[in-house]
């Protein structure tokens, strides 16, 4: 064999194993059926194999034949040029591909009445009849596992692969809530729609401790944010809570509906609110997401809600 | 005077010269430091903390992505310009004094024009828009520029003794009209300190179109300046310098005919393929896509008659780098115009978009062919302007090699970066969710970033040894005589 | 023919500028007046706004990030509503961008914040490990051109009568108004009071006093862009 040729072929087969070693074990090959992957890829092979074998062709003319052909009467600073005939093959495809265009603009494409939005719905609509079916019960493990995954994707470039906030950037999840986050609801009261609708909670001079039957003081809000930080546990700051507080988020701490929100745990409701309001606190704000679909929603409730109970 | 050989005056070619070496590695060095950033984000604070705003990637792309189209490559334009121009014209700059003047001062408002661009970008003044950054004060000065070329270009036509126009000549023609045409329209702009009555900086502006009709001129001249920048006037160069180096004649002239009508008629129409799936009507974009297809001949027309020309040649390419040069400078262009269609079917480009993909096309085309090129230009240049041998053939062979490997590096590996990139943006897991968040994408392509920086570096090496080369063929190679530069260029050892 | 032509270069250089020039028409005309109609709740700059936008071009972001979301499952789920072609209806230039080495940022304002872009420009790395963006340290302490902006605004709504001081249609039914102020010296008041928004949930002390002293940095007129973009 013509060693031009074989170098050709080296050259392939190597530059195709390297891009397939390298593409295949990016995690990606795409589902099955995601034919766009494997054309690009397709491309990329075609690219080198036609180019590789047209430039050998004329590799091996430069090697083997000589030039000839009648020349032309002029002559620019010695350059001349032969009268050849065109090469055949480029010519056909020359003319072939023109005569594909006008056809393709003018009756190929009008005839299937493209549209990039309608292709688009109906990837959508094909995508959720796949997954809607496959997910409509689904068991508290596989919901953890699509909460955790898209926890990756939509909400650690805030709190971090950890959940852990990254050093105060947002909130940790694995508490419910660190004492300046409480007592800057305290003093500044809070309005996040936690409980879906626009129920403030009063700031600091609205809020009485029965105990006393004075407005909350310093001490106690440092009391009392303690206590709740520390998840509702030991003695210290509980008579605040329970002359304060308990009123509107119960002696537990644990909420009541349409009243106050849990401030004791992370619960799937009360995680639910603050992804579909969003939130604003002592750390930063949250967004609201106004993206993700209902199962989504649940699956990332129930992961969330998860972490503060390892 | 008509007895004798004509004493062509290359005082302006040299100058371009010089700039083309210049900017050339300028323009490339800074390249290699946005590779460098990209692998190492440290690298954008490398000049301090305090020299971050000018250092960091963002201020240094569009410095680059200028100083190589417009530094290096349009100086290599120009400078071949003024070289061939006279001879297949067969008429020196130096019978027209008007003409002499024209190219000098041509020459003199570049170097301001490019001392503006520098300053002012690394200050962080642009429009944003790719290939046509520059604020409405330099883009009259650019439009003076060319204006100024064009005079000198149809005024040296006009006195030519040789009637008939060789084909390089109607490639220069071209690159004239086509990028006047463009850079007009997609740089017209409302100067808001005039139009506000005296407020805020005086140099910005606003353009003149939004949004989506913004964006399709914007990528009608996008595409047509690769067209008129980075095609036509390099293969008005191969035209002359391959068959000129090599003594051939040129294989076919209706090859060349058919492929320069051809890539008039087609160019223009492609400008689509940068837009597809955006908010432009779709048959726009199918247009972009089929017209894509259907350049790869008339692209591929001139570099076949290339090649052609070479016909029983081979002890040439295998023996002369000069030669090497351009054989590999149209194989890339060939690769890098069947890359281009193959990346504008819709479906392909889905995935190819805003990836790496295009980046690795975009210099297996501009490193491969039109650098490649213009050196191979400059080097046959050189002992005709300077009346010397070049310095040396061997330190030429070991740029051709390392330059060789920088391309392929470079190309390989951002063509593995941008569809492994394309396909994890898209990849959905087993839950129907994106199964990637986007740092993983990032993160992913750390090795590919680092080989393209290395590729790039090489590339970079091999652009100082053309330097050197350069440098001592003007100062202290051998002198020839006229009669040694008939065809092969004499070369040291 | 073409051998007349290249003995005559004045009609050689006439038959390639037809040429060339056919495609351009056919293919920017038909669709111009079209494609620029804004949809409804689609809002001009305001003054800060615009700064920001301007600190934006500025450093090249458009280099590394697109505001194209283009119509695929993939990008919806990422980056929201796929972009429709008069939400660009006030955005001269357009910054469509042509690379994503970053993240499309065309809806950006919908899922980050104020406090988290503070962090994050400062030190992306910090917040995104292995982030490859450059850190933008200086932004906190340059000021930002709120005078060219304006200078803008006034230039658009008088090229282009780019509806400011006018009542916009929202989405929901009411009516929106970005007000243009009358003097450069109210623009620069009005920028003031939007800034104070801004820095009200940042927590870079430099930047609240810069601010407090009536000076804007960069930072914070490019926040006001970023949480623009819905
Ligand atoms: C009048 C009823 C009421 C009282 C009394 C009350 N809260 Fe609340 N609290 C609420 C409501 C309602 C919300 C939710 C507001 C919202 O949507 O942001 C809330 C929210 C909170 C939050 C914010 C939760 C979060 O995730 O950011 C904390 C912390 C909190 N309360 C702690 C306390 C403490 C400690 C006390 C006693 C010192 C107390 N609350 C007293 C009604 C009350
Ligand atoms: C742009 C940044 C950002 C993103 C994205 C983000 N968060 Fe948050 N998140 C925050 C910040 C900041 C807080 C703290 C707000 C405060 O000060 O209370 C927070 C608070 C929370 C809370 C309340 C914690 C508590 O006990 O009060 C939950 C639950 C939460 N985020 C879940 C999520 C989930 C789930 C996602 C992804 C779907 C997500 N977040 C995405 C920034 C973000
Ligand atoms: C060298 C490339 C590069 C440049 C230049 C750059 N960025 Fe980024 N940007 C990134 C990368 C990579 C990410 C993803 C990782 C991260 O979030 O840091 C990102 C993320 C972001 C995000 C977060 C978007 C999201 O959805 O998480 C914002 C906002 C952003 N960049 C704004 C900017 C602005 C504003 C500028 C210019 C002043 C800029 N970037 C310049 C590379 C860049
Ligand atoms: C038949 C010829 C060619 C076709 C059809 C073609 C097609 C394309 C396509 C489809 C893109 C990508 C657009 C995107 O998705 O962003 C592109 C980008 C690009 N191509 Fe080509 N290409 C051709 C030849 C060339 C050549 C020879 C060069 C240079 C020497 C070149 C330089 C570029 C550049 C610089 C870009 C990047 C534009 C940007 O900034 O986004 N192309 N081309
Ligand atoms: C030493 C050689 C070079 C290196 C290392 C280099 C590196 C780079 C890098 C890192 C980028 C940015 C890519 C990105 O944003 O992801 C870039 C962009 C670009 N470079 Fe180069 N470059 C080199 C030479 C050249 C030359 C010689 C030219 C032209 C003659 C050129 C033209 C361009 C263009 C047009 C772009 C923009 C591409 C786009 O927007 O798609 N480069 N280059
Ligand atoms: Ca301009
Ligand atoms: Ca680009
Ligand atoms: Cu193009």
């Amino acid at each position: 064999m013509n060693k031009t040729v074989l170098a050709a072929i080296i050259v392939v087969i190597a530059m195709l194993g390297f891009t397939y070693v390298a593409v295949g074990s990016a995690g990606g090959m795409g589902g099955e059926g995601d034919w766009v992957n494997k054309l690009a890829v397709l491309g990329a092979v075609v690219l080198v194999i036609v180019t590789t074998f047209v430039v050998t062709k004329y590799v091996r003319q430069m090697q083997n034949d000589t030039a000839s052909g009648k020349l032309a009467d002029e002559n620019w600073d010695g350059i001349g040029e032969y009268k050849n005939e065109l090469p055949l093959g480029w010519a056909v495809i020359f003319l072939g591909s023109v005569i594909w265009a006008i056809w393709y603009f003018l009756a190929g494409y009008p005839v299937n009445a493209y549209s990039q939005i309608g292709e688009y719905n109906e990837e959508v609509a094909a995508h959720d009849a796949k997954f809607e079916a496959q997910f409509a019960n689904m068991d508290d493990a596989t919901l953890n596992a699509m909460g955790e995954s898209i926890f990756i994707v939509q909400c650690a470039p805030c709190h971090g692969l950890q959940a852990d906030g990254m050093a105060g950037k947002a909130a940790d999840l694995h508490v419910r809530l660190a004492e300046k986050s409480v007592k800057v609801a305290i003093v500044n009261g809070s309005n996040n729609n936690l409980l879906g609708t626009s129920m403030p909670m009063p700031d600091r001079n609205g809020l009485m401790n029965a105990n006393t039957n004075a407005l909350i003081t310093d001490a106690e809000i440092d009391a009392v944010s303690a206590y709740v930080a520390g998840g509702l546990k030991g003695t210290a700051g509980a008579d605040v809570f329970a002359g304060t507080c308990a009123a509107c988020h119960g002696a537990d701490g644990k909420g009541m509906e349409m009243v106050a929100p849990n401030i004791a745990e992370m619960s799937p409701a009360m995680v639910d609110m603050v992804l579909k309001h969003g939130k604003k606190g002592a750390i930063g704000a949250m967004p609201a997401f106004t993206n993700l679909t209902e199962v989504q929603f649940k699956a990332l409730d129930a992961y969330v809600s998860s972490l503060s109970k390892k | 005077m008509e007895n004798r050989p004509l004493e062509y005056d290359y005082t302006v070619a040299k100058w371009f010269m010089l700039t083309t070496v210049v900017l050339g590695i300028v323009g490339m060095l800074v390249g290699v430091i946005l590779a460098w950033e990209m692998a190492f984000p440290a690298v954008n604070t490398i000049a301090g903390e305090g020299l971050a705003e000018y250092t960091n990637f963002s201020r240094l792309r569009p410095l680059h992505t200028d100083a190589v189209i417009f530094g290096f490559t349009l100086s290599g334009i120009f400078a071949t310009w003024y070289y061939i121009g006279q001879r297949v014209l067969k008429v020196s700059m130096a019978e027209s004094k008007f003409l002499m003047f024209l190219g000098k001062l041509h020459f003199a408002l570049y170097l301001l024009v490019v001392v503006a661009v520098v300053g002012s970008l690394l200050l962080g003044i642009t429009t944003s828009k790719e290939y046509a950054e520059f604020e409405w004060p330099i883009d009259i000065a650019v439009v003076v520029v060319w204006v100024i070329w064009g005079m000198g270009l149809f005024g040296l036509i006009g006195i030519r003794r040789e009637k008939s126009l060789y084909i390089s000549i109607w490639y220069y023609i071209a690159t004239f009209l086509g990028i006047a045409m463009l850079y007009l329209f997609n740089n017209m702009a409302i100067p808001t300190y005039f139009a506000s009555g005296g407020v805020g900086a005086w140099y910005h502006s606003v353009s003149m179109y939004s949004g989506t009709n913004d964006a399709l001129v914007q990528w009608w001249y996008g595409h047509n300046a690769v067209a008129f920048g980075f095609t036509v006037p390099i293969v008005a160069m191969i035209y002359y310098f391959l068959p000129k180096e090599s003594g051939q004649a040129v294989y076919s002239y209706k090859l060349s005919l058919l492929a320069f009508w051809g890539l008039m008629f087609v160019y223009l129409w492609a400008g689509g393929h940068h837009l597809l799936f955006s908010t432009v009507p779709d048959w726009m974009q199918t247009m972009g896509s089929v017209f894509s297809v259907v350049l790869i001949l008339p692209s591929w027309g001139s570099a076949i008659n290339m090649l052609l020309t070479m016909k029983g040649e081979w002890q040439q390419v295998a023996s002369s780098p000069l030669i090497k040069f351009m054989i590999l400078a149209s194989t890339f262009y060939m690769f890098s115009t069947l890359e281009g269609p193959i990346q504008a079917i819709k479906s392909v480009n889905a995935l190819a978009h805003f990836t790496d993909w295009i980046v690795g096309h975009v210099h297996d085309g501009v490193l491969g062919w039109v650098a490649f090129m213009i050196m191979a230009a400059l080097f046959h240049m050189a002992p005709r302007v300077f009346k010397r041998e070049i310095y040396s053939k061997s330190l030429m062979n070991t740029q051709f090699w390392i330059q060789t490997l920088g391309v392929i590096l470079y190309f390989t590996s951002m063509w593995i970066a941008g569809i492994t990139q394309g396909m994890m943006w898209r990849a959905h897991d087993e839950f129907g969710n994106l199964a990637y968040s986007f740092i993983d994408t990032v993160a992913v392509l750390h090795p590919y970033f680092t080989i393209r920086a290395v590729g790039g570096t090489l590339y970079l090496v091999g652009m100082f040894l053309f330097a050197y080369n350069m440098y001592k063929t003007m100062t202290s190679s051998r002198r020839v005589e006229e009669s040694e530069l008939q065809n092969a260029s004499p070369m040291g050892a | 023919m073409f051998h007349w032509l290249e003995k005559r270069p004045f009609f050689f250089a006439v038959a390639v500028f037809v040429v060339i020039a056919f495609a351009g028409l056919i293919e920017i005309l038909p669709n111009f007046a079209q494609a620029s109609r804004p949809v409804i709740g689609t809002k001009p700059y305001t003054t800060l706004e615009l700064a920001g936008r301007h600190v934006y071009i500025k450093n090249s972001c458009n280099a590394c990030h697109s505001q194209l979301i283009r119509p695929f499952k993939s990008e919806t789920d990422r980056y929201g509503h796929y972009s429709l072609s008069g939400e660009y209806a006030y955005d001269r230039p357009f910054l469509w961008g042509s690379k994503r080495t970053g993240p499309d940022l065309m809806r950006v304002g919908n899922y980050r914040t104020t406090d988290w872009h503070e962090n994050h420009m400062k030190d992306p790395a910090g917040v995104v490990p292995g982030s490859i963006m450059p850190a933008y340290r200086w932004m906190f302490k340059n000021t930002a051109d709120i005078d060219t902006a304006y200078a803008e605004q006034v230039t658009v709504n008088k090229a282009f009568a780019v509806p400011y001081n006018a009542e916009i249609p929202m989405a929901d039914g009411s009516k929106a108004t970005v007000a243009l102020a009358d003097t450069v010296e109210g623009a620069r008041a009005s920028a003031l009071e939007e800034a104070k928004v801004i820095t009200a949930d940042m927590k870079d002390q430099d930047v609240k006093d810069m601010v407090e002293a009536g000076q804007i940095p960069e930072i914070v007129a490019l926040i006001a862009y970023l949480n623009s973009l819905k």
